[in-house]
C-alpha cells in the first residue's frame, strides 16, 4: 500500500471509529470500515488494527489530552516493542485526528454522562390580559414561557408556564444566586 | 366610609350601583353592614348565599335597600380585586378587605379564567462532574433545576452553562419587557383617574 493511501485509510478509520463510538452513528460498523478502507486485509488483521486504534483513541479521549500529553503518550506508544507497538504513521494520524476532534469528542463524552433531560430551548412572549369571559377588564402583563426539555436521543417535552412580574423577578434573583455559585467554583479553578 | 374612596377608584364617573348604595350607607348600622359584606363576599367566592340573603331580611333594612347595598358592594369588591395592587392607593379600603381575606377572594375570582400553570417552586443545585465513566477528569459544572408547577406537575432538567446563560438573559429580557409594558400609556389611563 502506498504511503499516502495508508495515511488516508488510517485517517478514515479514526473518523469511522469516532463516528460509531463518540458521535452515535450506528451505521458505521467494523465490517463497513474494513470493506471500504482495507479491502485487501484479512478480517483478523483488520480486527487487530481496529481494536488498537480504538483503544488508543479511547485513552486519549478519556484523559482529554492536550498537545503535550498526547505527544508524550504517542512517544511512549511507538517505543513499545513487539506487535502491540504503534507505528509512527499511526501516531501521526492520531495526532492529526485529535487536533481536529478534541473539543467535539469531549462534548460528546460529557453528554454521555448526563441522564436527566436537558434544557434544549426556551421561547417566551409577554401578553397583556385585557378582558375575560366575565366581562371584566384587566391590564396585567403576563409572561408566557415555554421550556423545551429532552433526554439524549429522545423527543422533546414542552413545559408551558405563566409568570407575573413578581414571579419573574423572583426567578431572576435565583438565577443571580446560581451565577454567583458557579463563579465561585470557576474562579477557584 | 367607603364612599370617600370611590372617587379615587373610578375617577369622575361613579357606577350607578355604587351611587345607589351610598345613599343607604349613611345611617347603616355597622353590624348590619358587616353582615351584608359577608354575604357579598360569599357570593363572589361562589358559595351558596341565598340563605344568608334571606337572613338579611330580618334586619332593619327594606328589600330595596338590601338590593341596592348588595349590588353596590358587589361592584366595589369586584373592582377592588381587579385593580392591580400597585396602582391602588386606598390603604384604608384595603384594610377593610384584608379582614375579609382579600387574597382568597381574588384567587376565587380569577381561578375561572383559562390560564397556564404557574411556577410554584423553583429549586436548583450546581454540580461539578469530576470523573465519569467516559471522561477521567470532566470538571464541568452543570445546573440541575427542578420546577414544581401549580398544576402539581414537577419537571427536572440539567442545564449546561451556555444554556443557563441563555435562560438568565431571556428571563431578564422578559422582566424588562413586562416593565416596559406597564409603563406604556395605554396602562396609564386608569392611573390618571386616581
Amino acid at each position: 500500500m502506498a504511503d499516502s493511501e495508508a495515511v488516508k485509510a488510517l485517517s478514515g478509520l479514526l473518523n469511522g471509529i469516532a463516528q460509531s463510538v463518540y458521535y452515535g452513528n450506528s451505521e458505521i460498523t467494523e465490517e463497513l470500515l474494513k470493506d471500504e478502507l482495507y479491502p485487501g486485509v484479512s478480517p483478523e488483521e483488520f480486527h487487530t488494527l481496529y481494536d488498537k486504534m480504538r483503544g488508543l483513541l479511547k485513552s486519549v479521549a478519556m484523559a482529554d489530552m492536550d498537545q503535550a500529553q498526547l505527544e508524550a503518550f504517542l512517544t511512549a506508544q511507538t517505543r513499545k516493542q513487539g506487535g502491540g507497538g504503534t507505528t509512527s504513521e499511526q501516531a501521526a494520524a492520531l495526532a492529526r485526528f485529535w487536533k481536529g476532534h478534541r473539543s467535539r469528542v469531549r462534548e460528546s463524552l460529557l453528554a454521555q454522562s448526563r441522564w436527566e433531560p436537558a434544557l434544549r430551548g426556551l421561547s417566551w412572549r409577554v401578553d397583556l390580559q385585557t378582558a375575560n369571559s366575565r366581562g371584566q377588564t384587566s391590564n396585567s402583563p403576563v409572561a408566557l414561557v415555554e421550556l423545551e426539555l429532552g433526554r439524549n436521543g429522545q423527543a422533546s417535552e414542552f413545559v408551558c408556564l405563566e409568570f407575573d412580574e413578581l414571579k419573574i423577578n423572583q426567578v431572576l434573583k435565583k438565577m443571580a444566586e446560581i451565577q454567583e455559585n458557579i463563579d465561585s467554583i470557576v474562579h477557584h479553578n | 366610609m367607603m364612599t370617600d374612596h370611590n372617587v379615587r377608584f373610578w375617577g369622575e364617573r361613579i357606577p350607578r350601583e355604587i351611587v345607589n348604595m351610598a345613599k343607604h350607607l349613611k345611617d347603616l348600622d355597622k353590624q348590619v353592614f358587616r353582615q351584608v359584606l359577608k354575604v357579598v363576599v360569599n357570593c363572589l367566592e361562589g358559595k351558596e348565599c341565598s340563605v344568608s340573603v334571606a337572613d338579611l331580611q330580618n334586619t332593619s333594612l327594606s328589600e330595596e335597600q338590601i338590593i341596592d347595598i348588595i349590588s353596590g358592594m358587589n361592584e366595589v369588591l369586584r373592582e377592588a380585586v381587579r385593580v392591580s395592587p400597585s396602582s391602588v392607593k386606598i390603604k384604608s379600603f384595603e384594610d377593610d378587605l384584608r379582614e375579609l381575606r382579600r387574597p382568597t377572594l381574588k384567587s376565587s375570582l380569577t381561578k375561572h379564567d383559562p390560564r397556564l400553570a404557574k411556577l410554584e417552586q423553583f429549586r436548583w443545585r450546581v454540580d461539578v462532574a469530576v470523573s465519569t465513566s467516559s471522561l477521567s477528569r470532566a470538571l464541568q459544572p452543570t445546573i440541575l433545576m427542578q420546577f414544581t408547577l401549580s398544576d402539581g406537575n414537577r419537571h427536572q432538567c440539567e442545564v449546561s452553562l451556555s444554556k443557563f446563560q441563555e435562560l438568565r438573559y431571556n428571563i431578564a429580557l422578559i422582566l424588562k419587557e413586562t416593565n416596559d409594558l406597564e409603563k406604556r400609556s395605554v396602562l396609564k389611563i386608569q392611573d390618571h383617574s386616581s
